[in-house]
């Protein structure tokens, strides 16, 4: 077995994620969290439970990302494109663009082989777009979200949600709900504008390489399908991919 | 001494008339021959406030929407008067608001300058155009136009110029960083141009023989650097503006001039030499060239065009640009802001993962 | 190239006008058969409908065969195309084609191909539109001819200046510019002057395109039916002072083609001769363009394409009418200052001093003038987020007019062509509060 050789750290909007490589790259441990607002407690219990998680009794290079990143105790700090560029190259072994939808924005990488971002375009301005967009129409629609795969193959059929806007698209919904339309397809819809507009985001940065998928909604089954058909290419999700920003960070003090 | 202190000391001290103006190309010669002191107004930056912000809807540019709420809750109240060029639709809506609206009671100018390409229609209009707002400023500033006032004005600023020009192509060979840069090369924007002259020769003095800055160089573009911490972040980053295209600076500093006359007519062919800019309509080809000449000169290893959110006329200019640093595989950030007083964390984190990406690839290289 | 100009003729004289008389001749026998009825709230349809659709097909169906038979012009709606008519050129009218692309909801799909190459969503809808369909290829009336000459005219706003560029830029051919000052106050002699250089420098550019000298005598001919196509506009609109009015706005928004279009020709002048008589005839007797009229309102900016029917249908459901617009007056009263006797200078003003390019004191006033001649009770301003030129001012406008005319006044967020920028539950809403207002 290698030997555990950096930890990285990922403290985003959201959620906390750390993890603990060995000399190889490969992801040992990790701990994910929701994120709480004092980061520099936080991080440092978190990482003390992730140390003791994965028996590490020496010191290691930490590297850290995500919005909170200055307020960790690291080796090195660095932005989540250029963390999510690393860690994506490495689990996916080629070039290849990311799709990272998380909890309160959207990015788009070209990335290399060897890791290098060749260019990136975020959507952080509004809702729309992101993760909060489909938890709070979940929640408009009361639909867990460990049932969301399993309802949205009920039907075929989408019912267009065309709101351009987060609490617009929620009025539009629960209109839609009084009107009587089927909760599996107004969810099919819902998912469909979600991938509209990362297609949006992807613009032609997508051409002519493997679309990866990261962050919290890759989880969501439904989500990389309906981007795939969306987009009419097949969108691969990384293993453990809410981790693939912690890994890259960890990659970087390696 | 802060700006509102400086005015009432030109005023008071040199029983100067001050003028604001809107953004961006007006004859500052002129004024200057006048002994009429020029504020020019960008914003100002920070939540539009008072009682006028609704004034302008939410879809016009946050530099129009803050002038209007500005003028409007007495901001510029220690000018005479106000002076608009025509810069684009929305800078005229403003004009027209301010004069027919209310809010403003005051002298207001307007200065209409010809779009497009030199044309000999255009050619004649400025001159004719420049001829009625002479006129118009002897009128409020109390004083005929001199022909050697003018000569000595001419000259003044074409020495400042001059300068900025020196400044602009030595950038690296210049210590200081470019937060202190700026604030020295935007004091001009309501400084006496004499005393402006003082301070950038100052700065000259401190141009040296080694470079200075070893961070990653960049070409900045857009109409004017807010939020000016921009520059902070960038520093902090590790990379430094090796190449300005602001509106509000590089645009404004015309380099090589044909003419050695310093009069009405030198005026006239200066509209004409003044680098492109999209809000002169310039033709697209010149700009791209225009930019490939500021990269080759300084060197810079990407591009910022740093918009400000509905900016008709920059907006348009924007897909040819890519397209062409893309051809020539210079990396380039889109970063759009709003007259914010500060860089929100997005913002910042753009530029942190910009100057990453650039400089791995200049590591590589 | 001379059989490019046997097909474009044939098309032109034969061909269109017999495929379209055919479905006007089908149509009227539907017609005959069913009765001219009102469909409530609606009175009955206007018969000049069928010959709108007819001339607007003729008019598109001849453009597919216009490039290489005749010279083509991309032109800007207030530019002064009566030069250009007069040498022979065919126009296309990018907005007026991008306003179709609206009211048939290809708006998203179109801008997203103009937003892949890298155009930003804020920037005007219409500029979207167009350079949408010129990547994509992809166009409503089959196909668009491609133009020699691009002729832009600053007095609607400076985008369409920048658009052209972008369009020069992509089609590799000249752009002809009339730079209209700004009138702040008053039209200035300089101003003049500039625009008249500006019209020999465009008479030069057209010469060079089609090789042809360019007639004083053919412009007057041409402008003396640009003068008689705004005064019959003119009549047309000026039907709505009646009680009840004739027809509704959103008519006339759809009525506006030919003379945008088609201005200063024999076919657009026979067309709106037939609209006036139509008009006049119901307004005589009393036949409206709603069934129960019992509110008037004036409309501000352009229209809100792709939601004009139900704008439509929402305001007749509860008795109210746009009775007069800003935007379909704009024709109208440019058409006053023609004059055959001095086509240059009367040319000059005309396209100068347009509503847009005058400052918001000709407007306030303008508006105040619509609002008592038609007689209105409420007015509707437009707030058009593409539009900064006629939007902008408009929040100081609504308050004067309330304060000065005691009308009514409502500031309605929306947007010309793109369906995106619009909240329709919320505007419907604050449309219906503002109408229940007037109880």
């Amino acid at each position: 077995m290698s030997e555990l050789s950096a930890i990285g750290v990922d403290v985003g909007s959201t959620s906390w994620k750390a993890v603990v490589i060995d000399s190889t790259g490969t992801i040992r441990e990790s701990l994910v969290m929701a994120t709480h607002p004092v980061i520099d407690k936080q991080t440092r219990e978190g990482l003390e439970k992730l140390c003791q998680m994965a028996n590490i009794t020496k010191k290691l290079p930490i590297g850290a990302t995500g919005y909170g990143r200055k307020k960790v105790e690291a080796t090195r700090a660095l932005t989540e494109i250029t963390c999510h560029a690393r860690g994506a190259a490495s689990l996916a072994g080629k070039e290849g663009t990311l799709i990272d939808i998380g909890g309160q924005d959207t990015k788009v990488i070209r990335f290399a082989k060897d890791g290098k971002v060749e260019d990136f375009a975020m959507n952080d301005k509004c809702a729309a777009g992101t993760g909060r967009f489909l938890e709070v129409l979940l929640n408009r629609l009361q639909v867990p979200y460990d049932e969301v795969t399993e309802m949205v193959a009920q039907t075929d059929r989408a019912v267009p949600v065309s709101s351009t806007c987060t609490v617009f698209a929620e009025s539009e919904v629960i209109s839609l709900v009084s009107e009587g339309e089927s909760v599996p397809a107004i969810l099919n819809g819902v998912h469909h504008s979600l991938a509209f507009r990362v297609s949006s985001l992807l613009g032609r940065q997508g051409q002519d390489r493997q679309l990866f998928m990261s962050g919290g909604v890759a989880l969501n089954e439904a989500m990389a399908a309906m981007l795939t058909r969306s987009l009419e290419k097949s969108v691969m999700v990384l293993p453990q991919p809410q981790l693939v920003g912690a890994l890259g960070a960890a990659l970087s003090v390696l | 001494m802060n700006r509102n202190a400086y005015i009432d000391e030109q005023k008071g001290k040199f029983q100067r008339k001050a003028l604001a103006v809107l953004p961006i190309y007006y004859p500052k010669e002129i004024l200057t021959a006048l002994d009429i002191l020029s504020v020019e107004l960008w914003g100002p930056p920070g939540p539009p406030r008072g009682a006028d912000v609704g004034r302008v809807q939410a879809y016009v540019c946050a530099l129009v929407r803050n002038a209007l709420a500005f003028i409007a809750a007495k901001g510029v109240d220690k000018a005479d008067g106000l002076l608009f060029p025509h810069t684009c639709d929305s800078i005229q809506g403003l004009a027209s608001v301010v004069a027919d609206m209310g809010g403003w009671e005051k002298p207001i100018f307007n200065y209409v300058h010809p779009k497009g390409e030199l044309r000999p229609s255009a050619k004649r209009f400025v001159t004719e155009e420049l001829g009625a707002l002479v006129a118009e400023l002897e009128a409020f500033g109390g004083q005929s136009l001199e022909p050697s006032r003018l000569k000595e004005a001419i000259e003044l600023h074409r020495e400042i110029d001059a300068v900025k020009d020196t400044l602009r192509i030595r950038r690296k060979f210049l210590p200081q960083n470019d937060s202190q840069l700026y604030q020295t090369l935007r004091r001009g924007e309501y400084l006496w141009p004499e005393e402006h002259l003082q301070e950038l020769q100052a700065l000259q003095k401190d141009l040296g023989n080694d470079v200075a800055q070893n961070g990653v160089p960049l070409l900045l573009s857009g109409i004017v650097p807010e939020p000016m911490d921009i520059f902070e972040h960038l520093n902090a980053a590790g990379a430094f503006v090796a190449a300005d295209d602001y509106a509000a600076i590089g645009r404004r500093i015309i380099g090589t001039r044909m003419d050695t006359n310093a009069n009405m007519d030198s005026l006239v062919d200066d509209r004409f030499a003044a680098p492109p800019c999209s809000t002169l309509s310039s033709d697209p080809k010149s700009r791209l060239h225009f930019l490939d000449k500021l990269l080759e000169l300084s060197g810079a290893k990407g591009v910022i065009m740093h918009t400000i959110a509905f900016c008709e006329p920059e907006l348009f200019d924007i897909p040819a640009i890519k397209v062409h640093l893309e051809k020539r595989n210079i990396p380039l950030l889109m970063l759009e802001t709003e007259m914010e007083s500060e860089c929100s964390g997005p913002t910042i984190t753009r530029i942190e993962a910009f100057v990453e990406m650039v400089e791995s690839y200049r590591s590589a290289a | 190239m001379i059989t490019r100009r046997v097909q474009y003729e044939v098309v032109k004289r034969a061909v269109a006008p017999i495929v379209t008389n055919f479905e006007t001749w089908q149509k009227r026998t539907k017609r005959l058969l069913k009765g001219k009825k009102s469909k409530p709230p609606f009175g009955p349809p206007l018969e000049s409908v069928q010959k709108l659709k007819s001339l607007m097909t003729r008019h598109y169906l001849e453009g597919r065969y216009a490039d290489g038979a005749v010279p083509v012009a991309w032109v800007t709606s207030g530019f002064p195309v009566e030069i250009l008519r007069a040498m022979g050129f065919h126009t296309v009218y990018p907005e007026n084609h991008a306003a179709l692309c609206g009211v048939q909801r290809l708006v998203p799909d179109l801008s997203s191909a103009a937003e892949e190459a890298g155009y930003s969503r804020s920037l005007c809808s219409y500029a979207r539109t167009d350079i949408g369909s010129v990547l994509t290829g992809n166009t409503p009336v089959g196909r668009l001819p491609k133009p020699d000459i691009l002729a832009c005219c600053t007095n609607i706003c400076q985008t369409v200046l920048y658009w052209y560029r972008s369009l020069a830029n992509e089609f590799g051919v000249p752009l002809v510019l009339i730079d209209t000052p700004f009138v702040y106050r008053k039209m200035r002699q300089h101003d003049a002057s500039y625009v008249g250089d500006q019209i020999k420098e465009l008479i030069a550019a057209a010469e060079k395109v089609t090789g042809k000298r360019f007639s004083t005598e053919k412009l007057v001919e041409v402008l003396s039916l640009s003068t008689e196509s705004t005064r019959l506009w003119g009549e047309c609109l000026e039907a709505s002072r009646s009680k009840p009015a004739p027809w509704t706005g959103i008519d006339g928004f759809f009525h506006i083609a030919p003379i945008v279009t088609m201005r200063g020709s024999h076919a657009c002048n026979a067309y709106y001769r037939h609209l006036r008589d139509e008009l006049q005839h119901r307004a005589k007797n009393g036949i409206g363009g709603i069934v129960k009229e019992k509110h008037r309102l004036l409309w501000d900016n352009l229209p809100i394409w792709f939601g004009v029917r139900d704008l439509s249908n929402q305001l007749a459901q509860n008795d109210f009418n746009i009775v007069v617009t800003t935007y379909t007056n704009a024709w109208a009263e440019a058409g006053r200052r023609m004059d055959p006797k001095r086509p240059y200078e009367s040319i000059n003003e005309a396209y100068t001093r347009v509503l847009l390019n005058e400052n918001l004191e000709a407007r306030l006033e303008l508006m105040s003038r619509l609002c008592k001649e038609y007689s209105v009770d409420g007015v509707l301003l437009h707030s058009d987020r593409s539009c900064k030129p006629y939007s902008v001012g408009q929040v100081d406008i609504k308050d004067q007019l309330a304060k000065k005319l005691g009308v009514k006044v409502l500031l309605l967020e929306a947007d010309h062509n793109d369906p995106r920028a619009f909240a329709q539950e919320q505007a419907s809403n604050r449309l219906q509060a503002f109408m229940e207002s007037f109880e």
